[in-house]
């Protein structure tokens, strides 16, 4: 099954990253790529790319994170679309504020590349999986 | 003589005859009445002789039973009659031997006896007279006495009375109550706390500090009511408070107000009212405490104020620890990831060289990421409100032992039972790891040993975990306690384990210091506060 993750992230080596992992191992999916919390609304207006999964960095300048997600959690067509949190921080805060707000999951960055590489690859192969609503 | 004579003669006799007859009865009745008179006036004077004798045995007993003393004495103040009271107070018995009033005054209050004599002479009495007076067994006594003197029909004076009232107590009783009374009033007016005492709001009485706080001297007060030097919106209050004092369902109350000096100005008391019953429960007065707390006030403003900002840095310095670590972890992330596929990417074309200083690279990065993540855990140490819950310690040192890498040469004993204190789970179990992994990791012997135990030491637990290690020189006993000061250069020895043990001993209220020897090994102690 081919999926379409949104990666809302500000980082241009992050994104790198990212895409390399789908790359390297060869998933279908397609990837469409905001830099910026409204960059990725924008994205999501136009209602002919609608994203299955949304991958979600914190630290964004302008709209951060949980701004973008309360946005998302509040649209009737939106909220039901799962986004899952890449950050740096482990701050207990920050994932309990996350998790109140809805997310499908929270993933600390680990500094090892390989690490991340992992991480990454679990989560695009339980979204393989899962069923999701279809639009 | 003729008949005619005869005639007027025997008339004239027989009319004196008659008179005489007359005179007769006229006598015999005045003498009956006569009679009848004295002897009604036998027994007047015999029931008067009773009523005197009886009136007399009144008076003996009222004389005698009387409280007071009564002394009667004669124009040279010889003593001629004393009652019962009279004869405890003074002590002499007047059958037995002679008493003359002179001897009974008291040395230094003559002049003043004198003056007194003189003016029961002149003027037939005295009242009020209070004196000292020598007595016979009592030593001396206080006494006050009303005195007149008594005049036979002539008006001639024959003699004096007095009645003498022992005051003695009574005046020590007064005497002690003047200097209770002196003591208080010393107290209240050298208090620094106002008092004031109002009777139905209105102040009827004030010391100097209640004076000095308004402004106004004691008189300006006393025509003053509580309203009066009370702010409108805020006597309402106190209005409330004193009715519920005056039903009774309170007896005191304590309440900041504000009070009107005279200069216009107020400040701040504290006022502790207090009501002052009679025997019946009613209010007699209230007392009023009242201190001025502006300043205290003020200070406690700025204290908040300090509070406040202290807060509002404290969470600024622990968001800015918080952001800048993430901050600096990201590029720490970007480097890694390139540096990885650099090798990756190029693995063939990269020699030896280039991929030692790529690898070197790649843990200079780790060491970095190491102490940013060091200074998040450090930052956030005391941020939270750290929960107070029931933690056995043996527990939990049982566990560190269980779950850190411990190699198989070193040995991890508890030699002493550890104690079960209240305390946050996660911090103490940082402490206990902290040190237990510091001695586990440096120990350089063959067979090492570390040992963990506690000792109870009054308000503290006093623990010590004590290794076999290569000990520390003396110089780094104060130094590996401050932050980014470590002995190894290892990537995992960052400078911050020890001082985050030192914030979290810290926060117990305890100390913590440590004795080496090289090459021997290193103890470090450390106490928590019980409670």
């Amino acid at each position: 099954m081919t999926l379409t993750f949104l990666l809302i992230e500000d980082d241009e080596i992050e994104r790198l990253k990212f895409e390399r992992v789908l790359q390297k191992n060869k998933y279908p999916h397609k990837l469409i790529k905001a830099e910026n919390g409204e960059e990725a609304l924008h994205i999501l207006e136009c209602k002919e790319e609608c994203p299955d999964v949304i991958f979600l960095d914190l630290n964004m300048p302008k709209m951060n994170g949980i701004e973008f997600l309360r946005i998302l959690k509040s649209d009737p067509r939106l909220k039901y679309t799962p986004a899952i949190i890449l950050s740096t921080s482990n701050n207990h805060n920050d994932l309990k504020e996350c998790y109140e707000t809805g997310i499908a999951g929270y993933i600390v960055k680990p500094l090892k590349y390989e690490d991340y590489a992992h991480k990454v690859k679990c989560l695009i192969d339980y979204w393989s999986v899962n069923e999701l609503i279809v639009k | 003589m003729n008949n005619e004579n005869i005639e007027i003669l025997k008339r004239a006799l027989q009319r004196q005859k008659n008179a005489r007859k007359q005179a007769e009865k006229i006598l015999e009745e005045k003498s009956k009445e006569l009679y009848d008179i004295t002897q009604e006036l036998k027994t007047a004077n015999q029931k008067l002789k009773d009523l005197v004798d009886v009136k007399k045995t009144e008076l003996q007993g009222v004389f005698d039973n009387l409280v007071d003393a009564y002394v009667l004495m004669d124009i040279a103040g010889n003593v001629i009659e004393m009652n019962h009271a009279a004869v405890a107070l003074f002590g002499y018995n007047i059958s037995e031997e002679k008493l003359n009033v002179v001897k009974l005054i008291y040395k230094e209050d003559y002049q003043y006896a004198m003056v007194s004599f003189q003016q029961l002479i002149t003027k037939g009495s005295f009242t009020d007279y209070k004196a000292r007076v020598y007595t016979k067994h009592n030593g001396i006594r206080s006494v006050h006495i009303n005195a007149s003197i008594i005049k036979d029909k002539n008006e001639k004076i024959i003699g004096a009375q007095g009645i003498v009232r022992d005051i003695t107590e009574q005046l020590k009783q007064q005497q002690i109550f003047e200097e209770q009374k002196a003591q208080l009033s010393v107290i209240v007016e050298n208090s620094s706390l106002g008092i004031v005492l109002t009777q139905f709001g209105k102040i009827i009485q004030t010391n100097k500090a209640f004076q000095n706080l308004l402004g106004y001297n004691k008189e300006e007060l006393l025509n003053l009511e509580v309203k009066d030097i009370s702010l409108k919106e805020e006597y309402a209050k106190s209005a409330d408070f004193l009715e519920k004092l005056n039903v009774g369902q309170v007896n005191k109350f304590s309440v900041n107000k504000r009070y009107l000096k005279k200069d216009g100005g107020f400040f701040w008391a504290k006022t502790n009212v207090a009501a002052v019953r009679n025997t019946d429960g009613n209010i007699n007065y209230q007392v009023a405490l009242i201190e001025d707390i502006t300043e205290q006030l003020e200070s406690e403003k700025q204290r908040d104020i300090l509070v406040k900002n202290l807060e509002k840095s404290n969470k600024e310095l622990n968001d800015y620890a918080h952001i800048v670590s993430h901050d600096l972890k990201s590029p720490l992330r970007s480097m890694n990831a390139l540096i990885t596929w650099l090798k990756e990417d190029y693995a063939d074309v990269l020699d030896e060289n280039a991929n030692d200083s790529l690898n070197m690279l790649l843990k200079k990065v780790d060491k970095m990421d190491h102490l940013i993540a060091g200074i998040l855990k450090y930052s956030s140490i005391g941020q939270t409100e750290e929960s107070k819950n029931t933690i056995t310690l043996q527990e939990v040192v049982t566990d560190i032992i269980d779950v850190i890498h411990i190699p198989n040469h070193i040995k991890v004993n508890i030699t002493s039972s550890l104690p079960t204190i209240k305390g946050d789970k996660f911090r103490l179990q940082q402490l206990f790891q902290n040190l237990i992994s510091n001695a586990v990791k440096y120990n350089d012997k063959e067979k090492g040993i570390v040992k963990i135990s506690c000792e109870d030491d009054q308000q503290f637990w006093l623990f010590s975990i004590e290794d076999n290690g290569p000990g520390i020189p003396k110089k780094y006993h104060e130094k590996i306690f401050q932050i980014f000061q470590t002995l190894d250069q290892t990537i995992e020895s960052t400078g911050i384990g020890l001082s985050i043990v030192k914030k979290i001993v810290d926060l117990y209220n305890g100390k913590i210091w440590v004795e080496s020897e090289e090459n021997i090994g290193t103890t470090f102690y450390f106490t928590l506060k019980k409670q």
